[in-house]
């Protein structure tokens, strides 16, 4: 590092400049463009949630890893789990987002904690192993509004986002602060009112940027079964999917960048 | 405040006494408060039945407490565990889920019913939060006239399940602070300046409340309404509620050091 440089002007300065590029010009852009094949080939999914049934029908084949989190006081471990599933709504998020991207592979995190304590870092410690397990989409369809937490999951925010990993959240149903859904290095979703999961809008007012769909939707659920769910849990694996197209289509997207381009393709709001 | 240890335990005293004569007016509110909240979210929603459940840390489950509605009823004293079904799901994610066609998938409908008290077509439930965390589950079974809940049915009942926590809550601090105050007596009750026990501490009560001056203009009444603003107090200042209290405890056991007992 030159001295007389701070650090953090190095890269913009005389032979790093090599290691930079720009962006690609601002060419007009489509779905078939940003999705490519749009299999998913090469996304890894995880999903924090109550974990994914492995041989639901609507998951089968892409499951390629199951944990859970186990809380012990102030202590937190990522554990193997079976892929089960003792809810359902893991394995519908999993399901939407396999449906959209086929050949992507799912991580499943199982993050159910029985007290407020153990409920937030169990959810903070299955990011982080997401983080550190290869994902390059985080699907939470849940989120956290413990303020003890703030600053972890701001720090995880941030690791994922300078790692190359996308984090796509549900934002809470109503205006209240929730973590990670409300920072501004994630993709919030909340749910749209069309009744059509290729629609999806851009929203230019944060925190929520994104609407998909999430009003009655086909959803897989427990014991290989089927139900009708509603909610911006349901919208965010919507997004997941779309984001697994395009990082497959794309590897060298950064998550700034396929942030961009779900919302250069978004559905036209006129 | 009275600065004097001796002046102290008569004080607690008649703050209690306060409280007691309030408690014994107007019974205590919880479970009326569990009860208007199903009536309100049946009536909020036009819904075939509401339920409550809430969570028992010492048990680690969810536990129906109340139910509105005909089809309702069969649901109440159930208890689940905290992170099993639908109930469960939201209570451990502070996730709301809403569901409908419920009866379609035939195993996950039979787990509805055997949670819900019947199968219904559509279903919501939401969580029973605040800033301090989440009390329970509050579920709305199907709207009489429409087929299922929209966006705009999970935001309505989030908010509403936010204010029923806001008011469950409260009922519970006004519960806490009557007994907390209670055990405090019981606990320096050996040490009164008349030597009156523990044991009778009810009879007592009821004898003091029968001759209280309702309009009394002692000081010790501006304190006893200090402890009624607590009624509106959160947890946070609960604590601090307690905290000073210990330091008053411990001045009176001082107190009682210096007068050679």
């Amino acid at each position: 590092m030159s001295p007389s440089l701070p650090a953090w002007s190095e890269p913009f300065s005389g032979d790093h400049r090599a290691a930079l590029r720009r962006l690609a010009p601002f060419d007009p852009i489509d779905r078939a463009w940003a999705f490519g094949s749009g299999d998913g080939e090469g996304a890894v999914v995880a999903v924090v949630d109550s974990g994914v049934e492995g041989d639901h029908p609507a998951v089968a084949g892409c499951l390629r890893e199951s944990v859970r989190v186990e809380v012990d006081g102030d202590d937190a471990i990522v554990v193997p789990d079976e892929p089960i599933d003792a809810v359902g709504h893991g394995t519908a998020c999993a399901g939407i987002i396999v449906g959209l991207a086929p050949r992507a592979t799912v991580l499943s995190i199982r993050v159910l904690g029985s007290d407020n304590r153990g409920k937030g870092l169990a959810f903070a410690t299955g990011l982080q192993w997401a983080i550190e397990h290869g994902a390059s989409i985080v699907n939470m369809s849940l989120s956290s509004r413990s303020e003890s937490l703030y600053a972890t999951l701001h720090e995880l925010t941030d690791r994922a986002y300078f790692a190359n990993i996308l984090l796509v959240c549900a934002a809470n149903n109503v205006a209240v602060a929730s973590y990670p859904s409300l920072f501004a290095a994630v993709v919030s979703v909340a749910a749209h009112d069309v009744r059509d999961p290729d629609v999806w809008f851009y929203n230019p007012r944060p925190p929520v940027e994104f609407g998909a769909y999430g009003l009655d939707v086909d959803v897989a659920w427990k014991a290989g079964g089927r139900i009708t769910a509603t909610g911006n849990s349901f919208a965010a694996p919507h997004i997941t999917g779309y984001a697994a197209r395009i990082r497959a289509a794309h590897p060298s997207a950064t998550p700034f960048e396929v942030k961009t381009i779900l919302a250069a393709t978004a559905t036209d709001p006129g | 405040m009275t600065d004097e240890p001796d002046q102290l335990i008569p004080t607690l005293h008649a703050v209690s006494l306060r409280i007691e004569a309030a408690r014994r007016l107007a019974p205590p509110a919880g479970g009326a408060v569990l009860r208007s909240i199903v009536d309100a979210t049946v009536a909020l929603f036009g819904a075939e039945a509401a339920s409550l459940a809430l969570y028992d840390p010492g048990t680690d489950r969810l536990v129906f407490e109340v139910a509105a509605g005909e089809h309702g009823q069969g649901v109440v004293g159930l208890a689940i565990g905290s992170t099993e079904g639908v109930a469960g799901y939201v209570f451990s994610t502070g996730q709301p889920l809403a569901l409908s066609d419920v009866a379609r998938d035939a195993r996950f409908g039979r787990e509805t019913a055997e949670q819900t008290g019947y199968v219904p077509r559509s279903l919501i439930a939401v969580p029973l939060v605040d800033d301090h965390g989440i009390l329970g589950v509050l579920e709305v079974l199907d709207k009489r006239d429409e087929a299922g809940f929209d966006l705009r049915d999970v935001e309505l009942a989030t908010v509403f399940a936010r204010q029923a926590t806001v008011a469950i809550r409260s009922s519970r601090i006004e519960r806490d602070t009557a007994s907390l105050l209670r055990a405090v007596l019981v606990a320096a009750d050996d040490w009164t300046p008349d030597g009156r026990s523990g044991g009778g501490l009810d009879a007592i009560i009821a004898a003091e409340i029968d001759a209280l001056d309702a309009d009394g203009d002692d000081p010790l009444w501006a304190l006893a309404d200090e402890i009624a603003l607590l009624r509106a107090a959160d947890p946070g200042q609960l604590e601090i509620v307690r905290d000073l209290l210990a330091v008053l405890v411990q001045r009176a056991d001082r107190g009682r050091g210096a007068r050679g007992r």
